[in-house]
């Protein structure tokens, strides 16, 4: 069952996009994009976000949440994407905040309430080189040192690691066959070395060294040595279907941009949205992201209600979703052409967020092959 | 953006269990084993069929309460449509309980009502759709066909054409010209006849499928009650187009497409390439996958248009021209698989095994003459209820302000 009404669903949608149009104009997005010596993201807006409570719209309200759906992230995570909004969300309050909700004692619970205030930040260190998306593939290793443990291996890139004040590291307690662990390490850690780099969006992340790194015993998430590969599949499918809601803002707001840059521009002595061939492509970019839409909706809901079919519905949208993304936010460049090539216009960073939407987690191409090779366990 | 909810109701799967029971006792054995063969119904098992649902008034649950109607939710209209295409039953009529019905009960006065609904309702009487001229196509406004007042009566002249199962009906819902002068759109009336109205005459067109499902329809000196006027004089296209709203989205039937598939997966396991079924094959597997995603996108821009039918009256013009352009795509590339499939039996199409008593030997997997039809018959599913171009200058213009 949905937690909010539809009129409060609503009433948060109207609130992003009116607080979000007033403040975060694409003027203003580049200015934080590129603050000289910044993180890639603003830290007062992140604080106002918290303040508008929609950093904690999902998490519990013994935390400071207000206890919503997936849906209502859902909603949240589309208007980030139709702002392209440089704030760690999928890192935090996606990936982090959801490992530590599933799988952390009642005490590191209670650091929730600090990602709903905005006062954490997170990243979720699980991919590896070599691994590619598999999700089951962890080398890094978290041996037994009197209490607590000592953590070997290395990380993918992963996005905002490089301002994240906690990194939620997976490795294998006590062997490289024992089994999959979350550890909570801080990133100023000792043993904890960073490459910094951006990514094609030009987003900030890094890769993450664990030499040796010390940590106590209350770093593990949750107090058993249970294999934790259950949890990390269940926060990683979280991602994939955030970034689709995101990616699904983002084309809606590419299609109305290129919907009005095309009615300006003269060209042949008429706007260009007056030839049908032009006007049929804005037609499949729309009709391409109100199918996105309506898929992310059904596996939004299918989460929400628990449906049994709720995983594979993730996965497909998954796939619908990047195929859309490549169709639009490509096209997106091409109706607007030589200046959709430029870095002072737009379309072209709405072009790479769609790009790292699309692989994020794992292609469609990838999700087509799970989708057939689990299709008899459907 | 996600704001809607289409409620998941477990109620639904005691409905689900009740219509699967039902079929079970109620659907005749001829149609089950026809419908297993791919072979066409005649008329009189098609109406019995019609007329068992409408006994439980399932032709027309979507409709609301106050017309008769179960006021049912889109959930469980889906779910219908759903257990129906799993028990082997023959798709639902669209004509009568979603094009006809809605006009009527929506513009129509109460005597009309009264004369319609309930043989809509009940699967008693066959409706077919008189919109298409030889000069309008998906130029609709351009249409001819016209109707001169003379007394209580309008004289029907002219032609339609396309017209499916125009053979079979009782009654047809025509557009037609009341005023020769007035702007193309202005001049339509939305007229309801009975098919029995001497001066008719209804001639077959064979398709590429080599069957008989479309036919013209020739209209001499035809009389017809200024009574069986649907709404004002001259104010045809608004009906028109609410109407048309409602046949796109009975245009992409989900229980249907979700057949096809099923179908598809079927063939890919009983045919061989050097000794390996297709169904290990993971080029076909991929496609297989590709197209159960499209399906999923599918129900889903069929639920929010359900959804949104019952909020406002009607599907949203933008909207229902969406699914109709992605449902019709999806059935026919899932059936361009079937074929790619086939094309390793030799494409062999015995047209001959789709009527009922045929008993030549067949050639390739028994459902090879039904996905060869399905294929030819759905090479229209992007021109019926306006081509797909058509569709994209309704979105252009109605959604975009273009």
């Amino acid at each position: 069952m949905p937690s909010l009404s539809s009129e409060e669903r609503q009433q948060l949608h109207d609130s992003l996009l009116e607080l979000l149009g007033d403040k975060y104009t694409f003027e203003q997005w580049k200015k934080i994009a590129r603050s000289p010596g910044g993180e890639g993201f603003g830290r007062a807006e992140w604080k106002e976000f918290a303040e508008m409570g929609w950093l904690g719209i999902a998490l519990p309200e013994e935390v400071g949440g207000s206890a919503g759906g997936l849906t209502e992230l859902g909603i949240i995570m589309a208007a980030v994407g139709r702002f392209i909004l440089l704030e760690p969300f999928l890192g935090t309050v996606v990936l982090g905040a959801s490992a530590i909700e599933k799988a952390g004692t009642e005490q590191q619970r209670q650091m929730l309430s600090e990602v709903a205030a905005g006062k954490l930040l997170l990243a979720f260190c699980h991919g590896e080189p070599g691994g590619g998306y598999a999700r089951d593939w962890v080398k890094t290793v978290a041996t037994r040192d009197g209490a607590g443990y000592v953590l070997t291996g290395e990380k993918g890139f992963a996005i905002g690691a490089h301002a994240a004040d906690q990194l939620i590291v997976s490795a294998r307690i006590g062997s490289e066959n024992g089994p999959v662990g979350l550890f909570l390490v801080p990133r100023s850690a000792a043993g904890v070395a960073l490459n910094q780099a951006p990514a094609l969006d030009g987003r900030p992340g890094a890769t993450v060294t664990l030499a040796g790194v010390k940590v106590g015993a209350d770093a593990k998430l949750g107090t058993s040595d249970s294999d934790r590969l259950g949890v990390i599949d269940e926060v990683i499918d979280r991602g994939v279907i955030m970034a689709c809601a995101e990616a699904v803002g983002a084309m809606a707001s590419v299609t109305d941009q290129t919907v009005e840059y095309l009615k300006t521009r003269q060209q042949f002595g008429q706007p260009l949205s007056k030839f049908q061939v032009l006007q049929h492509r804005l037609v499949d970019m729309s009709v391409s992201t109100e199918e996105a839409r309506a898929i992310v909706h059904a596996a939004l809901q299918a989460l929400d209600d628990k449906t049994r079919d709720a995983q594979r519905l993730v996965w497909m949208a998954k796939v619908k979703t990047a195929q859309c993304a490549r169709f639009v936010g490509g096209q997106g460049i091409q109706l607007h052409g030589g200046m959709g090539m430029t870095d002072e216009l737009s379309i072209g960073h709405y072009y790479k967020r769609l790009t790292m939407c699309e692989t994020l987690f794992g292609d469609s191409e990838w999700y087509l092959r799970q989708l057939s090779l689990r299709r008899d366990a459907a | 953006m996600f704001i809607r909810t289409v409620e998941h109701d477990t109620s639904l799967d005691k409905f689900r269990a009740e219509v699967r029971d039902f079929c079970e006792r109620e659907l005749p054995s001829v149609i089950r084993e026809k419908q297993k063969r791919g072979q066409h119904l005649e008329k009189h098992e098609y109406i019995s069929w019609l007329q068992r649902l409408g006994s439980r008034g399932w032709n027309t649950g979507k409709w609301p309460k106050e017309h008769g109607g179960l006021g049912w939710e889109p959930a469980q209209f889906l779910a219908f449509q759903e257990e129906l295409g799993r028990a082997g039953a023959p798709p639902l009529m669209s004509f009568g309980p979603t094009m006809a019905g809605p006009v009527i009960y929506t513009f129509g006065n109460e005597a009309q009502k009264r004369q319609h609904l309930p043989g809509i309702i009940k699967g008693d009487l066959w409706w077919c759709q008189g919109y298409s001229e030889p000069g309008a196509g998906s130029d609709l406004a351009a249409l001819k066909t016209r109707a001169d007042r003379d007394g209580d009566d309008y004289i029907v002249n002219g032609q339609k054409i396309w017209t499916s199962t125009a053979h079979w009906a009782d009654w047809m819902f025509a557009l037609v010209r009341t005023d020769q002068t007035a702007k193309k759109q202005e001049g339509i009336s939305f007229i309801l006849i009975d098919m029995k109205t001497p001066g008719i005459t209804v001639r077959p067109i064979i398709g590429i499928t080599l069957g008989h499902h479309l036919n013209e329809v020739f209209f001499d000196n035809v009389r017809v009650p200024i009574a069986n006027r649907i709404g004002e004089e001259n104010k045809g296209w608004t009906y028109a187009k609410f109407l048309l709203a409602n046949e796109r989205v009975g245009n992409v039937d989900v229980a249907k497409v979700e057949g096809n598939i099923e179908q598809i997966r079927q063939l890919m396991a009983e045919t061989r390439e050097a000794g390996k079924p297709l169904s290990d094959d993971p080029t076909f597997n991929r496609r297989l996958a590709e197209l159960e995603v499209g399906l999923a996108t599918v129900k889903a821009l069929m639920a929010d248009q359900l959804a949104a039918a019952r909020l406002s009256g009607a599907p949203s013009l933008m909207g229902a021209a969406a699914l109709k352009l992605r449902g019709t795509e999806l059935q026919q590339g899932i059936l361009q698989t079937g074929l790619d499939v086939l094309g390793r039996h030799g494409m062999v199409y015995q047209s001959d095994a789709l009527h009922a008593g045929w008993n030549g030997e067949m050639i390739g997997p028994e459902s090879s003459a039904d996905v060869i039809y399905e294929h030819l018959y759905r090479r229209a599913a992007t021109i019926y209820g306006g081509s797909s171009e058509v569709q994209k200058n309704i979105i252009a213009k109605g959604a975009l302000g273009l």
